[in-house]
């Protein structure tokens, strides 16, 4: 079985200090066993400003066997599957480490937005494109994340508007919601207890 | 009869030198003092021995324990010289770390007091430290991670490598503490861990197979200096320890298989289709032309042309066909037809005679009772012939030199054909080898005929003359036929092979007395303390221990090992007497 109490501390680490990281992972349902990850595209790279979803379930043996992660999020990557989102990380399988933990599986998928390795690709065309046609990559992960990984922060603007039309200033509104990830009632919470 | 004795006759005084008459033959025979046999047998019971020689090697040059002198060696594969080397090239420390084995600092390094408490970096509680165990790299988590660990990795079959939890870390984990950890909650796992452990001298090791006999006998077979030989498990079945497949010397591990898969598939069939059939253009199926003009029919009702296949309409006269020309002709189709032709009646040649021998080789296995009464009957009598060794060798003889017949045929049709050597010999070489080699079959062939024919005459029934006789002759042919096998290896390793694609096709060496049966291990008492209670090798184990040298099929055999610079070692045997009796595989198959 998942050791639970272990799940529940990681979740507590992880969004003490999600200011900090960006990452932040919650339950998806009532179930500790299937998570929402969510990582910000690192800066410097063509998936800056979006916010990536990751979907993780926990295999029974979690955390001897490593947690089931996939892109919930399109995103155009060699070593991510722009098909499924499967993601092709060593850490996430023979290379897990019981000592690894959720969020330390996260920066990892992190690094590796910002570091392809196309030689080992998982998305063949993409990896194709990277090395042949650098540019049109970019311009493509570009367009990906702007379509698909910006869609909430779109909606983003609502957000801020909703906030704002509750009485909160806008500045204190904005950097409550982006050191929630975005999150609109976390965000509220947040400007009422500060 | 006469013209036989005779020609034999000739023939056997003017090769005399090389095998030095038949009476010495006898008398080396008992001087030659035992060596080491070249196969073992490993059972269950003596699976722990067996590596025992290899383990001590190793703890005795590096001062280390066991079980990390086994991760070493499961590393590399249990090949001791290979270990030593690349701990001469590279050092100590980087064979270690290779490997996933501490080195020996961390080991110094104490537990705390047992009264502290510490904290697990994988369930995250505090622990107290006697409730957790510090492997050989430091790193220190509590029993249960470990243990779930441990169970995790064993069932994912990765019982020879689990290495320590810790991130990056390399280390392998100690076999004491997996074993005690994991039984403590789950015995039968920690059984399976041991077993998967011990086999890993099987399993990764290229010097020891396991026996490939269905029902599996649950053996494996170590061979000591060659892998290219065949051997017979202390169960009765004799296999190439190469490829694992039937004995099938002198043809090769590769040639084998193709001939098998040729034999088996119907590329044969496909073949005829070819050469006798088209395709009907509109269902494709193959449609055989059963007389008449160039205007085909398909059940399917497609009308084609025969001549170029293509579709065509119905109407025609005898030499048009409406809506339809083709005059011209295709010389690379015919020429196509023409090989596959070619290749069928080529097959057909080999395999006629590769399975002509395998017949009676399979029928001379029969004799085998017949020529047991014959003897007792003949011992009955009152005569002045008392020893009828001479018929069970000769029988012996017979079998063996009619095996390596029977495979020199697939080996034939490779070595001559077009599908492995064509482009290292030109067609005139080929010639010159084939005839070479034909003519070295061919006297076999004759030869191992007259022994046939000999050895069945009903000699319970004659004169003590007439059976000194074919005593005599039967005696003879054994010495020629076996002569011929070494020459005809010798010619294969020499003339035909020599000079063609090295190491490829090993053959496994001629043995006069045929496929040497592997002996068996006896095991010692020595046993590790912690794997006493889960293996029962050491006290019983001595169970059948030499029980393998009582059968009289030459199992503690001395062959010389071989001096072939190419791993196709020839070793010399010593004549007709006591051979493998390849009678319990004939009848698997």
């Amino acid at each position: 079985m998942v050791d639970l109490g272990r799940v529940q501390k990681e979740l507590q680490e992880c969004n003490k200090n999600m200011d900090v990281s960006g990452i932040n992972v919650k339950p998806k349902g009532d179930s500790l066993t299937h998570l929402i990850g969510t990582i910000p595209g690192p800066v410097g790279t063509p998936y800056e400003g979006g916010i990536f979803q990751i979907d993780i379930v926990l295999p029974d043996g979690y955390p001897f066997e490593p947690p089931r992660m996939q892109f919930a999020t399109k995103v155009w990557h060699p070593n991510i599957s722009s098909q499924s989102g499967a993601i092709c990380l060593d850490i996430l399988k023979d290379q897990w480490s019981p000592a690894l933990t959720l969020k330390t599986a996260l920066l990892s998928v992190q690094a590796l937005l910002s570091a392809p390795q196309p030689d080992d690709p998982q998305d063949a065309v993409v990896a194709q494109q990277y090395l042949k046609d650098y540019q049109t990559y970019v311009g493509t992960a570009r367009h990906w994340t702007e379509n698909f990984a910006m869609v909430s922060s779109r909606g983003h603007e609502e957000k801020v508007q909703k906030l704002l039309e509750m009485g909160f200033a806008e500045a204190s509104v904005r950097s409550a919601l982006a050191a929630v990830g975005g999150d609109e009632n976390l965000a509220l919470e947040k400007l009422c207890s500060g | 009869m006469e013209d036989y004795a005779n020609s034999d006759e000739e023939y056997y005084y003017s090769d005399r030198d090389s095998f030095d008459g038949l009476v010495n033959e006898e008398s080396d025979f008992q001087w030659v003092p035992p060596k080491a046999p070249s196969s073992r047998v490993i059972t269950k019971e003596s699976l722990l021995t067996a590596q025992r020689d290899d383990l001590q090697r190793v703890m005795d040059l590096l001062s280390l324990r066991e079980h990390h002198a086994r991760t070493l060696l499961i590393h590399h594969r249990w090949d001791v010289d290979k270990l030593f080397a690349v701990m001469v090239e590279k050092g100590k420390p980087c064979l270690f770390a290779e490997a996933g084995v501490p080195l020996m600092e961390h080991q110094i390094v104490s537990l705390p007091l047992s009264s502290s408490t510490l904290m697990c970096e994988i369930c995250m509680e505090a622990v107290s430290s006697k409730d957790s165990t510090k492997m050989d790299c430091g790193h220190c988590f509590c029993n249960n991670c470990w243990t779930e660990h441990f169970v995790v990795k064993i069932n994912e079959g990765q019982s020879r490598r689990i290495r320590c939890m810790a991130y990056k870390c390399n280390a392998i984990c100690d076999e004491a503490i997996v074993r005690n950890l994991v039984g403590i909650r789950h015995p039968d796992l920690a059984e399976k861990f041991d077993r998967f452990l011990l086999e890993s001298y099987i399993e990764d090791n290229k010097m020891v197979k396991w026996c490939p006999s269905a029902p599996h006998c649950g053996n494996a077979i170590r061979v000591e200096d060659d892998e290219f030989c065949e051997v017979e498990c202390s169960c009765g079945l004799q296999f190439c320890f190469s490829c694992l497949s039937e004995a099938h010397s002198p043809c090769s591990c590769l040639m084998w298989e193709f001939w098998t898969k040729k034999c088996r598939d119907e590329s044969e069939t496909v073949n005829w289709i070819t050469v006798h059939t088209k395709p009907c253009p509109k269902c494709h199926k193959p449609v055989e032309k059963n007389g008449g003009c160039n205007l085909v029919s398909c059940i399917c009702g497609q009308a084609f042309c025969w001549l170029c296949g293509g579709a065509t309409g119905r109407d025609h006269t005898w030499s048009s066909i409406s809506g339809h020309s083709c005059g011209r002709y295709k010389e690379d189709r015919e020429k196509k037809a023409e090989r596959a032709k070619r290749d069928l009646y080529r097959y057909m040649h080999y395999h006629n005679r590769y399975k002509a021998h395998t017949d009676s080789f399979k029928l001379e296995s029969k004799l085998k009772d017949i020529i047991k009464e014959k003897v007792s009957n003949s011992e009955e009598k009152e005569s002045t012939l008392r020893d009828f060794s001479w018929v069970t060798n000769g029988l012996y003889r017979l079998f063996r030199s009619r095996r390596v017949l029977s495979y020199s045929y697939p080996f034939a049709f490779y070595m001559f054909g077009d599908d492995l050597f064509n482009d290292e010999m030109t067609k005139d070489e080929r010639e010159i080898k084939q005839h070479l080699f034909e003519d070295q079959q061919q006297q076999l062939e004759a030869n191992v005929e007259k022994l046939s024919k000999f050895i069945e005459e009903p000699f319970d029934q004659y004169e003590e003359d007439k059976v000194r006789d074919i005593r005599m002759q039967v005696i003879n042919l054994s010495v020629i036929t076996d002569t011929l096998c070494k020459k005809m290896y010798e010619c294969i390793e020499n003339d035909l092979l020599g000079s063609l694609q090295h190491g490829i096709h090993n053959i496994a060496p001629y043995k006069s007395k045929g496929i040497e049966r592997a002996s068996e291990l006896i095991t010692c008492q020595s046993n590790k303390a912690s794997n006493a209670d889960n293996c029962p090798s050491s006290e019983n184990g001595t169970n059948g221990g030499t029980a393998e040298f009582d059968r009289p099929s030459g199992s503690g055999s001395s062959y010389e090992s071989g001096y072939s610079s190419r791993k196709r070692a020839r070793k010399e045997g010593l004549g007709g007497i006591d051979l493998n009796l390849p009678a319990e595989v004939v009848d698997r198959n």
